[in-house]
């Protein structure tokens, strides 16, 4: 019963992809769209099978997401003790969130020239641009969520007996958990822009170099499945990494409605 | 305003987590005359939101049928106008326009509406605060303009689910004098749910016990009017009526 | 605001200390200029980074002082570059989001509040959402050329999924009952439309607008340090490849402020004018 629902899903969820595919199809082949403008299904195909063969696409997905992972793992560690830290002074959450709010602001792609000149072209420039990226906003998140909770939650705790230690690990970091959570949300998706826009301008390596390469020699078909890989992949930590996060803590405590 | 008149309804519902049907409302009948107040008394889960959303016309019946006025129900329509228990007040909309909103749907000019909907402001006694927000009334206030909203639109029926239900005792006090009032001045025809017996028996002329989706008995409410709370506090009618319908519901 | 008379009291803090005499001059200013709370706090940042400059701790090509970068300001404000550019950029901006509302909206509004669309259309929003705005770069680049169309292209679709997923989440947001009110009202479809779902979701379509922005003006750097002809973008990437950090110090500063000021005098004036007046918000 309950598989044969999941199955049901799935498939309600692919036709209208596969829909798309067959228009794709049709479209090609039925106005002879020249392949250096854009390919068809089969050239993508074998531009697939090709990277898969040559190990040209684990190469990049790996870089890639290695990248990805290092920056968003640094900058989230760093991250929440400092914005809780930060959050625990009314006047220094007061003094601190306008200068947070205008380093979020500039997180990620602003910081790719500056980035690039100190590090040079390469892994450290990229990992320097994600890991500001998401640093700035979950700073900014987790501050925000420790200055927000109710007082009264503190003064229950406190009046319960607990020390700072305590407030600490029982109040004040699960009442931010949201606010973190959010950050990282808004961190990654921006992080994950940013990493392809840093992979065209600064480095051999990585999916948006592969992309930007291709467009070079005019290869739609790589381009296009460069795309396709992207979109899954950012599909999939959405699915299996940020999903799973929102909701164990914030749909749960019916902090937000699911969407 | 118009008599309403319900025959043999009946609604099942399909619960998909137990993959069974239940059935909430079975084989009722029902008949308010023009102008009758006939509250509707149950046990909560006993199906009467259920009578009053077919009434409305926001679910369909499963059997049976629904006059208003001599002509069968089919969807919702501005000849019954619904007063909520979440007030269901448009929060983007001042008391004046959320008012304003019946008589602006049947084309009527912005003058000719928004005198309609002063009228009715006041009749519910809230002149003061017709251009603030709903978010910025009291509970009672609310509830107040949800009357006044319905009244506006000179629904045929009236139909009240529980609108007094989230207010608190004295403000509900209130609310159920002035809503008699009100009835006594314009004379609508009115089915009103709850589950407070004493609320039941102050407002009604007859009170209808609802037991399992199904209708126990129906009572005459034969005390005068106008009613007034510290009046009937006292009253013995008020009592032994009250009594009786306690015990039905109690043993419904 | 808060607790603001109390700290003020003269007499205590005025004996207490100098500094908290300074403190309670502080507080009482800020109750009275709220914008100074928020730009008080860049002082310290701006001091300290001057003195690091001076300091000599970097070498100066790689972190240039304060007064370098404004005497930078001064000048390409007197050439007329930066004005020219920031122009660019903003008009970019604004068209692009423009067309991303007209288009994100009544999509939003379709998906959301017809099933056979959702069922439909759904799965195919969220695909092109996910491969993200950036990552067709390249493709446009060769369809387009290197201009106006690429990048107006990547903002239009930058901010129109923030924009649709969040009507949608609005319409769906609506209380049952309000709906339902209206229709007994005497509500068509049409009407149910204007007076009800829409300004029921507008909150939401809000919060679309801002996230759409946030993404899209990176978008929009991005474009103009890959495509660029002009724009903040290219000026800063511009001044990579001269090896400037100045410049590029100077074009981080002007975006930083830029949205600063679209966000809390347009976003945030818009959002307290709807959301929080209607009580749909909290905050
Ligand atoms: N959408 C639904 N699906 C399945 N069952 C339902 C649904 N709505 C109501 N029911 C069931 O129908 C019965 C009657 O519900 P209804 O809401 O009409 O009760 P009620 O008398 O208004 O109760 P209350 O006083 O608590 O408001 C209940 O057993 C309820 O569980
Ligand atoms: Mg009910």
């Amino acid at each position: 019963m309950r598989a044969l629902s999941l199955i049901f899903g799935a498939a309600s969820f692919a036709a209208p992809l596969l829909g798309l595919l067959v228009l794709w199809v049709v479209v090609v082949h039925a106005f002879d769209v020249n392949p250096r403008v854009f390919p068809g299904p089969g050239a993508v195909g074998h531009a697939a099978l090709e990277s898969l063969r040559d190990g040209t696409l684990a190469a990049h997905v790996g870089a890639s997401l290695a990248r990805v992972a290092l920056g968003t793992a640094l900058a989230v560690l760093v991250a929440v003790p400092l914005g809780v830290a930060m959050g625990v002074s009314q006047a220094v959450s007061d003094f601190l969130t306008p200068l947070f709010r205008f380093f979020s602001v500039l997180a990620g792609i602003a910081w790719i020239p500056i980035a690039t000149l100190w590090f040079g072209y390469g892994f450290g420039a990229i990992v320097f641009v994600i890991f500001n990226a998401v640093f700035f906003i979950v700073a900014y998140n987790t501050l925000l969520g420790v200055s927000t909770i109710p007082k009264s939650l503190r003064h229950a705790a406190a009046s319960l007996g607990a020390g700072r230690w305590a407030t600490l690990t029982e109040v004040l970091l699960p009442g931010a958990l949201p606010n973190i959570v959010t950050g990282i949300r808004t961190g990654l998706g921006f992080a994950w822009r940013g990493l392809i826009a840093a992979e065209m301008i600064a480095t051999n390596v990585g999916l948006g170099y592969m992309l930007f390469v291709a467009r070079d020699f005019y290869r739609t078909e790589v381009i296009v499945f460069g795309m396709i890989v992207i979109g899954l992949l950012w599909l999939l930590i959405d699915r299996l990494f940020l999903a799973p996060l929102e909701r164990a803590t914030i749909e749960r405590w019916g902090l937000v409605r699911a969407a | 305003m118009k008599s309403l008149a319900i025959r043999n309804l009946s609604k099942t519902y399909f619960d998909a987590y137990a993959a069974a049907h239940v059935t909430a409302v079975r084989d009722v009948s029902l008949e308010v005359k023009e102008g009758e107040f006939v509250a509707i008394v149950g046990p909560s889960g006993c199906g009467k939101t259920t009578i009053l959303n077919m009434i409305a016309g926001f679910i369909p019946p499963s059997a049976g049928e629904i006059l208003v006025d001599g002509r069968a129900v089919k969807g919702p329509g501005p000849d019954r106008g619904v007063v909520f228990q979440s007030h269901a007040l448009f929060p983007w909309k001042t008391v004046l326009e959320n008012v304003a909103f019946g008589p602006k749907m049947r084309g009527l000019p912005r003058p000719e509406r928004e005198a309609i909907a002063r009228e009715y402001i006041a009749l519910a006694g809230l002149s003061h605060a017709a251009d603030r927000y709903p978010n910025e009334l009291s509970g009672g206030m609310q509830q107040r303009v949800g009357v006044a909203r319905a009244l506006a639109n000179h629904p045929d029926v009236l139909l009240m689910d529980e609108p007094f239900a989230s207010v608190d005792a004295q403000t509900r006090m209130t609310l159920q004098e002035e809503l008699t009032r009100i009835w006594q001045e314009r004379r609508p025809t009115i089915l009103f749910i709850t589950h407070d017996v004493g609320e039941a028996v102050f407002l009604a002329d007859r009170v209808v016990v609802l037991s399992k989706g199904r209708v126990l008995k129906e009572i005459d409410i034969d005390l005068p009017r106008p009613r007034r709370w510290d009046a009937l506090i006292e009253d013995d009618r008020f009592k032994t009526l009250s009594g009786q319908v306690l015990q039905l519901v109690r043993s419904a | 605001m808060r607790e603001a008379a109390d700290i003020a009291s003269p007499p205590a803090a005025s004996a207490a200390s100098p500094l908290l005499a300074a403190w309670s001059w502080y507080v009482r200013l800020t109750a009275r200029w709220p914008a100074v709370r928020s730009l008080v706090p860049f002082v310290p940042v701006v001091a300290l980074w001057w003195i690091v400059a001076e300091a000599g701790v970097f070498p100066r090509a790689f972190f240039p002082s304060p007064p370098d970068v404004s005497r930078t300001f001064v000048s390409l404000i007197e050439k007329g570059i930066l004005p020219e550019y920031l122009e660019d950029s903003v008009v970019r901006l604004l068209v692009g989001t423009a067309a991303g509302m007209a288009i994100g909206i009544p999509l939003g509004l379709l998906v959301g509040l017809s099933s056979r669309a959702y069922k439909a259309l759904w799965p195919i929003v969220l695909f092109f959402q996910a491969i993200g705005d950036i990552a067709w770069l390249p493709i446009l680049l060769i369809w387009f050329g290197f201009g106006l169309t690429t990048m107006t292209f990547v903002i239009v679709y930058t901010v129109m999924f923030p924009v649709i997923f969040n009507t949608v989440l609005g319409v769906r947001s609506v209380p049952t009952d309000l709906r339902r009110a209206a229709l007994s009202l005497g509500a068509g479809r049409f009407a149910l439309l204007t007076e009800v779902m829409l300004p029921g979701a507008l909150p939401n379509i809000m919060t679309g607008l801002r996230n759409g922005l946030g993404y899209g003006w990176r978008a929009l750097i991005a474009a103009e340090m890959i495509v660029g002809t002009s724009g903040i973008g290219f000026l800063m990437f511009d001044a990579r490849r001269a090896g400037s950090v100045v410049e590029i110090v100077l074009g981080m500063i002007v975006l930083g402020i830029l949205w600063y000021i679209v966000d809390s005098w347009i976003l945030a004036p818009i959002e307290r004018a709807t959301g929080q007046r209607w009580g749909l918000t909290t905050r």
